[in-house]
């Protein structure tokens, strides 16, 4: 790519699903400090190709976390540089939020440490950005869909990494808590992390800085979210069933009657 | 359910209100005899009376203590490493890996000098505890190693199903033993003295410091396998050593006391319902509470029928069956959230 | 017209002689379960499923018409030739079916007799469990295999007195003796009120464990200790001989050796209820004098 620093790097990536071959011979590079949304229709590999980069799957070719070479990290050292969130994960409902979220700092906490006081600031930070402190001794169980997301978020983000991939984040969440979500995001951006996130509301999607568009395991498009070259990818990606327009200062995207 | 108590407290005064009652029950242990419950200040002064005290119902007492810390420490590990709450010590076959050994043994005991030999030495409890073992590597392999946990699960009950099978036929070709075997299957401390004691603490001991040691991993799991996984927890070995513990805690409390029901699945649900916690912190509170469970239940099965002896399974299953039934009842009528 | 009136007068008589000749062959017995068991005759091919009934039939000297036994029959000698149709409580259907028997004597608890009987064969279950059941039972096969009636009474006879002499053989120490009769590992007593226990006291010697408990308790092994017997007899085929329980090995008959561990032989006549009553009786009183006399004290 052009000189930036780039965050991940993949060359020649590829997987397979029960034999099946998802990704074929990706190559990327996601930019430092930025946030880029993975857009695609069903079955594109979308989160294939995130659990790959966060290497939760085996695959062929090479990932590039922070420029250096995937192999080279530790588990710990890559968990405290790279946190996951996946789509539709299991919760315990017997623990409570703050336990949950604390299980977040795991990386961080020498092997059988108890929680330190930056492991606690940690996880406050983490639960007050979600709008989840009040609520911190309640039982997972007892919460709302929506409510058990905005907790698994909260886990995600105590871990404090420099990147964050997340697929499907805004899955049960209400339209307030999505613009949180959103502004959240670009906090995190603002600080120097970078964000990796898979959405399927494009609206949303056209809110992030750069857009990868995937289409039946091959990247079809990279570039700015403003572009005009990333609308017209997408609405092709999507079989032109979508139109992009611009209201107040956003790009929308609509569905073509 | 809102609880006040900040959750390491609340763990801790469970932990307490435990010991007390082991140490409660131990000295009813002392004096629960051949005529129900027996003063132990008569005791002193009949030294023969004395000697049954240290000699046999201590032992026997301290022994159910022990096999039910040890049942409940599986058991607590067992379902968080399966992250399934019908997870039980027994599941990847070792219920049926000991009574087929036990079976095997009975059956060959008498039948050539050379196998006379070699279980004598052994004794039944080694042949429980070999059976054991040897059925959790053959469901390990059978499942071709521990990552997949499903497939672990299936090649428990495949094994499971097949060695009982082959227990039965062991029984139906040498109906002389069917009577000790259901004795054994329903389980007893009648067999238990200080060496069994001794022995069994030992593991205790090694399997709790190795199973606390594992507890972040139980922990990391409970978020799901990909999630442990990105958090960079060393999965497939420690997944194998927490195995290995399972199996050796199994073995050690199903050769001493046979095959006891319930216990390894019903103390976990009931530290649960008192202190929620993570999986990791769990496994000390469920073996402290399996431990309570079977000294009582041993001390019922003990006085009931006085000096007949009820079978200690049966009892179990009463006891912790009938605490889960309120527990459920209790839950249903409070409504779940939605 | 005659003739045909002749013949039906002729076929009357016929019948009356049949039905008055009839009855006095045909057998109505009650088994064990209360059910009536009514042949035309004395069965001629008899399959038995428990080892008490054959040798019952055996010693009332009908061994000739035994055709087929379960696979734990073993005495007299000669029932060891014939087939074996599996074991008592499940046994080979088929098999029985093939041997074309006239009767099947098996125990009570029996799972088999419902289905032998609705493939049309006749079925007598017996299971004697007191001395005064096995009397019973010995009166009603007598009566079933069409004896005289005096048969089996004089075959009861014959081991009361055995028994007798047995209790008369006991030595005035053994006499005083308090047994423990093991049968099985867990542990399980025969107690007082058991076959063997009421056997025990025949002979005259003290059961430590009381008939309230039931016939084979499971007992904790703490009782003994405290029952402190003067001899112990392990009958539980078990062949580590006595399991010594934890504290077991301070109890005095234990320590002074007074255990009589029998062989697989001896315990299948201890545990038998059946016509080698006697020679049951004759092993615990053996052992009982020997063990009693190595203790020289009356108490």
């Amino acid at each position: 790519m052009n000189g930036t620093d780039l965050a991940l790097q993949a060359r020649h990536l590829g997987a397979s699903l029960g034999g099946v071959p998802v990704l074929h011979d990706v190559s990327l590079g996601l930019r430092a400090a930025c946030w880029t949304s993975v857009v695609g229709p069903n079955g594109a590999g979308k989160s294939t190709l995130l659990r790959a980069l966060a290497g939760l799957l085996p695959h062929s070719g090479e990932v590039d976390l922070l420029n250096r070479p995937m192999p080279v990290y530790s588990g710990r050292e890559r968990a405290q540089q790279l946190a996951w969130l996946g789509q539709g994960e299991s919760s315990p409902d017997d623990l409570r939020v703050y336990d949950l979220v604390m299980l977040g700092r795991l990386p961080h906490q020498p092997w059988l440490a108890g929680p330190t006081a930056s492991d606690h600031a940690a996880v406050a930070r983490a639960l007050g950005a979600t709008q989840a402190w009040d609520w911190r001794h309640r039982l997972v169980g007892q919460l709302s869909a929506g409510e058990r997301q905005r907790v698994l978020l909260a886990r995600a983000l105590a871990v404090e990494a420099q990147v964050l991939l997340m697929d499907e984040p805004l899955a049960n969440l209400d339209p307030p808590h999505q613009a949180d979500w959103l502004l959240l995001v670009r906090a995190l951006v603002a600080e120097g992390k970078t964000v990796v996130s898979v959405l399927h509301e494009l609206s949303l999607a056209l809110q992030a800085d750069d857009m990868l568009v995937m289409q039946q395991g091959r990247v079809v498009h990279q570039g700015a979210c403003q572009d005009a070259s990333t609308h017209s990818a997408l609405e092709q990606v999507f079989e032109c069933r979508i139109a992009i327009f611009q209201l107040a200062g956003q790009w929308l995207a609509v569905p073509r009657l | 359910m809102m609880s006040t108590g900040h959750p390491p407290r609340q763990g801790r005064v469970l932990a307490l209100v435990l010991l007390l009652a082991s140490a409660v029950l131990l000295l009813l242990g002392m004096g629960v005899g051949s005529t129900g419950l027996e003063s132990l200040a008569d005791m002193r002064h009949d030294p023969q009376a004395w000697q049954i005290v240290w000699d046999i119902r201590l032992p026997r007492s301290v022994g159910a203590w022990l096999a039910g810390a040890l049942l409940g420490l599986a058991g607590a590990v067992a379902q968080g490493l399966f992250r399934n709450p019908l997870a039980d010590p027994y599941l990847l076959g070792s219920a049926s890996g000991a009574s087929l050994g036990v079976a095997l043994a009975m059956a060959l005991l008498g039948v050539s000098p050379l196998a006379t030999e070699w279980l004598a030495r052994l004794g039944l409890a080694g042949a429980a505890f070999t059976g054991a073992v040897l059925a959790v590597l053959l469901t390990l392999l059978l499942a071709q190693g521990v990552q997949h946990t499903l497939r672990l699960l299936l090649a428990g009950v495949v094994v499971g199903v097949v060695l009982g099978a082959l227990t039965s036929l062991a029984l139906l070709l040498s109906p002389g033993i069917m009577q000790a075997m259901q004795s054994f299957m329903l389980g007893s401390t009648s067999f238990v003295a200080w060496p069994a004691c001794v022995l069994m603490a030992a593991v205790a001991l090694f399997t709790l410091v190795a199973a606390w040691a594992m507890s972040p991993v139980l922990d990391g799991l409970a978020l799901g396998e990909t999630t442990a996984q990105s958090l960079g927890l060393p999965l497939p070995a420690l997944r194998a050593a927490l195995i290995g513990v399972l199996a050796l805690a199994t073995g050690t409390a199903v050769a001493q006391t046979g095959l006891i029901a319930f216990v390894g699945l019903a103390a976990p649900h009931l530290v649960r319902s008192l202190v929620k916690t993570t999986p990791g912190r769990l496994i000390g509170l469920a073996s402290l509470t399996g431990a309570v469970l079977l000294l009582s239940a041993d001390l019922l099965a003990r006085s009931v029928l006085a000096p007949r002896e009820l079978p200690v399974g049966v009892l179990t299953a009463v006891l912790g069956g009938a605490y889960l039934l309120w527990l459920m009842h209790r839950q249903g009528v409070a409504g779940p959230r939605s | 017209m005659l003739e045909r009136s002749r013949l039906v007068v002729f076929c009357g008589w016929l019948l009356a002689f049949g039905a008055l000749v009839f009855p006095a062959h045909a057998l109505q017995v009650f088994d064990d379960r209360g059910s009536a068991l009514t042949l035309a005759q004395p069965p001629q091919r008899i399959v038995s499923l428990l080892p008490s009934l054959t040798e019952s039939v055996c010693a009332l000297d009908q061994c000739q018409r035994l055709v087929g036994v379960d696979e734990y029959s073993n005495y007299p000698a000669q029932v060891r030739q014939l087939p074996v149709v599996g074991n008592g409580l499940e046994p080979s259907i088929e098999a029985i079916v093939a041997l074309k028997p006239d009767l099947v004597l098996l125990a009570s608890s029996s799972r088999a007799s419902l289905r032998l009987q609705s493939l049309g064969i006749k079925v007598l279950a017996l299971e004697p469990k007191t001395h005064a059941d096995l009397r019973r039972v010995l009166h009603t096969l007598g009566v079933v295999l069409g004896l005289p009636d005096d048969h089996a009474a004089r075959l009861w006879q014959r081991m009361d007195s055995s028994l007798n002499a047995v209790a008369k053989s006991l030595s005035a120490p053994a006499r005083q003796a308090r047994v423990y009769v093991e049968v099985g590992r867990g542990p399980y007593a025969a107690s007082e009120s058991s076959f063997i226990g009421e056997t025990l006291t025949r002979l005259g010697a003290r059961n430590t464990v009381p008939g309230a408990l039931g016939p084979f308790p499971q007992l904790n092994p703490e009782f003994v200790v405290r029952a402190d017997p003067d001899v112990i007899i392990v009958g539980g085929r078990s062949p580590e001989g006595l399991v010594l329980y934890p504290g077991w090995a301070s109890m005095r008959a234990v320590r002074e050796q007074r255990v009589c561990v029998l062989s697989p032989e001896q315990a299948d006549v201890l545990v038998r209820p059946g016509p080698r009553l006697a020679e049951a009786a004759g092993l615990m009183a053996r052992c009982l004098n020997e063990k009693m006399q190595a203790m020289g004290i009356s108490k």
